[in-house]
């Protein structure tokens, strides 16, 4: 801004003259460009903030909401450009090479694809390992190096791979109809939610197969047959998405697993399999975790089905201790799938880590025979083992043992631990307090740990998922994996039957929702809409709201946090958020220097405002286009130039003062009653009374540089019409822009604020700042600080609330000094902080007066 | 208030063209609604319109070209992109062709509503 108040000594050069008619029509013509770009100023700031915003607050986004915010800011910035060129009648079109550039990388950024390497459409477990993760999808990778290179034991088999579902959905042409469906859906709309789930994957079952895919399928079928008998052999069909069980990601049970195929129905098994990526729980999940749908292939096993006898899940550690010296191991008659989907009975047992791998507990206790041997426990515990230290962290594994009595591994992945060192002694508090809270229940097992509180919300039916409102306690019989869809709105589960091995517990603690299976009772105990505080680490159910237990309740973790989406927005705000171009007077202030689109914003604005001031310059306008403000009691010199309608129509032109009367400017009479309403009653002795006193000071002080002293000699201008305000202050060494627009409509409406204060110490310039930073944050501003600069500003609201934004901000310019003498004195600080809010909430009483 | 505007649809998407002109109409604006850009542009061609918002995709033409047209016989008459699939090229290329604006669905209504009427506002001469 500095660069503008420079050029006012060119101010009042002569030119060739237009009429007056000409001129004026020229005038509005430029200032509607003006106001155009001051719009998509906003639009484009706007958009940035809400795009930083979604890296912070974890809220789930998808490509469609990157690929759009970025389409918008584009836009709005090559309309920038656009107005700019236009209001400086042609100049700047060197614009358009920096903003090819940028556009150009953020168009490759968001282009990018997960690398998918093509290939067979099938591969034998013999030869699945880590190697081929991108052909057969994590499970099934996991499942190869189990097999091959851990030396355990699992089916027979193959994997239709990823490049053969790509295929299959690329023969039909089906991508784009799917995310035409997908666009634009209300996650929490669950009936519209799974409509369109349902839509999708009806689509996907009825495609036809590629025929060679479809006959590569059947051959590898039948070689697994391994004879004439295919016609007998059952299959379990499992899928295995890519990027599913990644080191921090398990799509646990969010896909389907079929068991006990035939071969009529192996090939239409595999596609809903392949649809089943579009079940409504998977589509919340990868929403909530930046998976872009595409990026997702659904790779499906096909394994010999085992004649098993006894099956369950073993954990290499106890799911809240990462250090103990026993596997978990749950077991139940028959296959793995019922302790898995939380509907058997099943017997708990911890087994020692080191051999002889002896039995340490068992429950419950066996009454006739013990499901599980001595030494089928013994070996297990010996393949969890080798397990965890092939994979290098503890393990969640499904296991059989077939009739044969041999073992087979189902599947190995990575154990969701509660994360170390957080919570660790919740187990053990206690609710301490005068009050003790009424307990409802206790017991049952901590399938996910942590305190939530909200009312109870039963579900027994699909009827009841659809009405389950946020931020209530579920509260179910059994816990099935379909009710997985509503841990992105329930605050914490309690489920009467169940143990921590169910899928819903899996994902329970991978969204840290706190969850309690197997309490009984609860159905009955918990009675819908009563207010409870679940204690899921010590499995308690509290009658009310319990902060002394919910204080314990680690926040939230950031789900997109790593997820490709959020890199690809991390990527893709690398190129549009960094401000490199700060300071107007800088020589690298320019067009080629550009380096982001904020850069591009910021040029555009700086350059925008110029233009509308060297207007007079340029057109040979008058030197009467500045008018000073005539008010009392004011050393300091106020100028007032009209961009269009900011003067009452009875006002004389060729006067060379003007007085608040004659101004019609709305946000320009706000920032003037905030500058007013209180005398300046700074701490004594800055003297002489009235702000302007700091201008003397300032002038006489010898310490200031030349260039800030010229900059000093410069007046404060305001450039107004009836909706908009752009004032230049120094007071000090403040420097100081306000600039607002207040219309009909909303989408241009805008306050914003820089601020560069100097003189004092850097150190108590740093705070200045930051206490400024503060009120402002306080009345709804969004703040950017950089060292001793700040900018705040606050878009889309309607005229009464940004007027009173405008009277703080008046207040403010005029009292930053006295906001310095905070800062010299500690022990006064606390009151003139006190002092500044009061005077800020009596400013917002007082109606403002007529504009 | 602002003041109410003569608005044209062109969108194949029956129900959005539909319940938006329902919309549109209940807050005071008049609507015509056209599947194609073949019946837009003989709606255009009547005069009626004041703004024409326009999607991107159309059954019978490329929206990208029937902007074109639009723009080439009316040029004055501002014309707002609207689409189902964001893209930045396309985006640029429409502001390149003259549109007004570029919008993404789905779009709240009091959003569209006001980039309507800032569009037909900066059509305008200024102090029109």
């Amino acid at each position: 801004m500095t660069f503008f108040l420079d050029r006012l000594t060119s101010f009042f050069h002569g030119k060739p003259r237009l009429t007056p008619a000409e001129l004026q029509a020229a005038f509005r013509s430029h200032y509607k460009e003006f106001r155009a770009l001051l719009t998509a100023n906003n639009n484009a700031l706007e958009l940035m903030a809400e795009m930083e915003q979604a890296l912070t607050t974890g809220h789930p986004f998808g490509m469609t909401f990157v690929r759009g915010n970025c389409t918008a800011l584009s836009v709005n910035i090559y309309k920038m450009i656009q107005h700019l060129t236009r209001l400086a009648d042609g100049r700047y079109t060197e614009l358009d090479h920096p903003f090819r550039a940028i556009t150009r990388q953020l168009e490759q950024v968001i282009a990018s694809r997960s690398p998918g390497t093509e290939g067979a459409f099938i591969l034998p477990m013999a030869e699945v390992n880590a190697n081929t993760v991108d052909q057969v999808g994590e499970k099934m990778a996991n499942l190869g190096e189990v097999r091959n290179r851990v030396g355990l034991r699992t089916p027979d088999g193959f994997v239709i791979t990823a490049t053969a579902a790509r295929q299959f959905i690329e023969a039909n042409n089906l991508q784009i109809e799917i995310n035409r469906r997908l666009k634009g859906l209300d996650l929490d709309n669950l009936e519209e939610l799974y409509t369109v789930s349902a839509g999708i994957q009806g689509l996907i079952s009825k495609a036809l197969l590629p025929k060679e895919l479809e006959e590569a399928i059947l051959t590898h079928h039948q070689q697994l047959a391994a004879g004439p008998n295919a016609e007998e052999l059952l299959v379990a069909l499992r899928s295995s998405a890519l990027g599913e069980d990644s080191s921090n990601v398990s799509f646990a049970g969010q896909y389907r697993t079929q068991l006990n195929v035939s071969r009529e129905f192996v090939t239409q098994t595999y596609k809903e399999i392949v649809a089943g990526k579009y079940k409504s729980q998977a589509i919340v999940y990868r929403q909530q975790r930046g998976y872009r749908h595409q990026d997702v292939q659904m790779c499906v096993g096909c394994l010999r089905m085992v004649d098993a006898a006894i099956s369950g899940v073993l954990y290499s550690r106890a799911p809240d201790d990462p250090r103990s010296p026993f596997v978990i191991i749950q077991a139940a008659p028959g296959l793995a799938a019922t302790v898995v989907d939380g509907s058997g009975t099943t017997e708990q047992l911890l087994v020692s880590r080191t051999a002889p791998h002896s039995i340490l507990d068992r429950q419950p206790t066996p009454k006739s025979q013990a499901t599980l041997s001595e030494a089928q426990a013994a070996e297990l515990a010996a393949a969890g083992v080798r397990l965890e230290k092939h994979f290098g962290a503890p393990q969640d594994i499904e296991w059989s043992f077939d009739r044969a009595g041999l073992l087979y591994i189902l599947q190995s992945r990575p154990l969701g631990l509660s994360t170390a060192g957080e919570d660790q002694d919740t187990g053990k508090h206690d609710v301490g307090g005068d009050a003790l809270p009424i307990q409802l229940l206790a017991g049952g097992m901590s399938a996910s740990q942590g305190v939530g509180c909200g009312p109870v919300y039963t579900v027994r039916s699909s009827l009841d998922l659809l009405r389950f409102p946020k931020g209530a306690v579920l509260v179910i019989e059994t816990p099935y994996p379909d009710w997985a869809s509503l841990l992105n709105r329930a605050v914490a589960v309690v489920s009467e039957t169940g143990q921590p091995a169910a899928h819903l517990a899996t994902v329970a603690r991978e969204f840290r929702i706190p969850a309690i299976f197997g309490l009984a009772g609860a159905l009955t105990a918990l009675a819908n809409d009563s207010l409870v505080t679940v204690d899921a680490t010590a499995g308690k159910v509290y009658d009310g709201r319990v902060e002394s237990l919910l204080a314990l309740a680690a926040p939230k973790p950031n789900l997109m946090a790593g997820s490709p989406v959020y890199k690809i927005l991390t990527e893709a705000l690398a190129h549009i958020t960094p401000l490199n171009l700060t300071d107007p007077a800088s020589p690298f202030f320019r067009a080629d220097t550009c380096k982001t689109l904020h850069d591009l914003t910021r040029f555009c604005h700086e350059k925008a405002v110029v233009e509308m001031f060297t207007f007079g310059e340029r057109y040979g306008f008058n030197d009467k286009a500045a008018k000073q403000l005539v008010v009392e009691n004011s050393p300091a010199q106020w100028w007032v130039i009209d961009l269009d309608d900011g003067f009452t129509p009875d006002f004389d032109p060729e006067s060379r003062y003007v007085d608040l009367a004659h101004i019609t400017s709305v946000p320009m009479q706000a920032i003037w009653q905030g500058m007013t309403a209180f005398p300046w009653g700074g701490p004594p002795p800055v003297s002489l009374g009235g702000f302007g006193s700091i201008i003397f000071q300032s002038t006489r002080n010898p310490n200031l540089d030349p260039a800030v002293r010229s900059a000093m000699a410069a007046k404060n201008y305001f450039l107004i019409s009836k909706n908009f305000c752009n004032l230049s202050v120094r007071l000090g060494y403040h420097f100081a822009l306000v600039e607002a627009n207040l219309g009909e409509f909303l989408t241009e409406n805008y306050v914003s604020f820089q601020f560069k204060g100097g003189a004092a110490d850097q150190n108590r310039r740093l705070l200045r700042i930051q206490l400024i930073s503060e009120i402002l944050s306080e009345f709804g501003f969004r703040v950017e600080q950089k060292v001793d600069a700040m900018t705040a500003r606050i878009e889309k609201k309607p005229p009464p609330y940004l007027l009173e934004r405008l009277r703080i901000l008046g207040y403010l310019l005029i009292h930053t000094r006295q906001i310095d003498m905070v800062m010299a004195d500690q022990g006064m600080a606390a009151n003139y902080q006190q002092k500044i809010m009061a005077d800020l909430h009596t400013l917002l009483d007082t109606p403002a007066t007529e504009g | 208030m602002p003041q109410p505007l003569k608005i044209l649809l062109i969108d194949d998407e029956i129900d959005f063209v539909e319940t938006t002109g329902k919309r549109l109409i209940r807050r005071g604006h008049s609507a015509k609604t056209a599947l194609t850009c073949a019946a837009g542009l003989a709606i255009i061609a009547s005069g009626w319109p004041e703004v024409v918002v326009l999607d991107v995709m159309l059954p019978d033409r490329d929206g990208m070209d029937c902007l074109r047209e639009i723009k080439e016989k009316w040029p004055t008459l501002p014309v707002i992109l609207l689409t189902g699939h964001a893209s930045m090229e396309t985006g640029l290329h429409g502001l390149e062709c003259g549109a007004s604006d570029y919008c993404l669905k789905p779009i709240d209504l009091e959003a569209l509503v006001e980039k309507i009427a800032i569009a037909h506002r900066e059509s305008r001469p200024p102090g029109a």
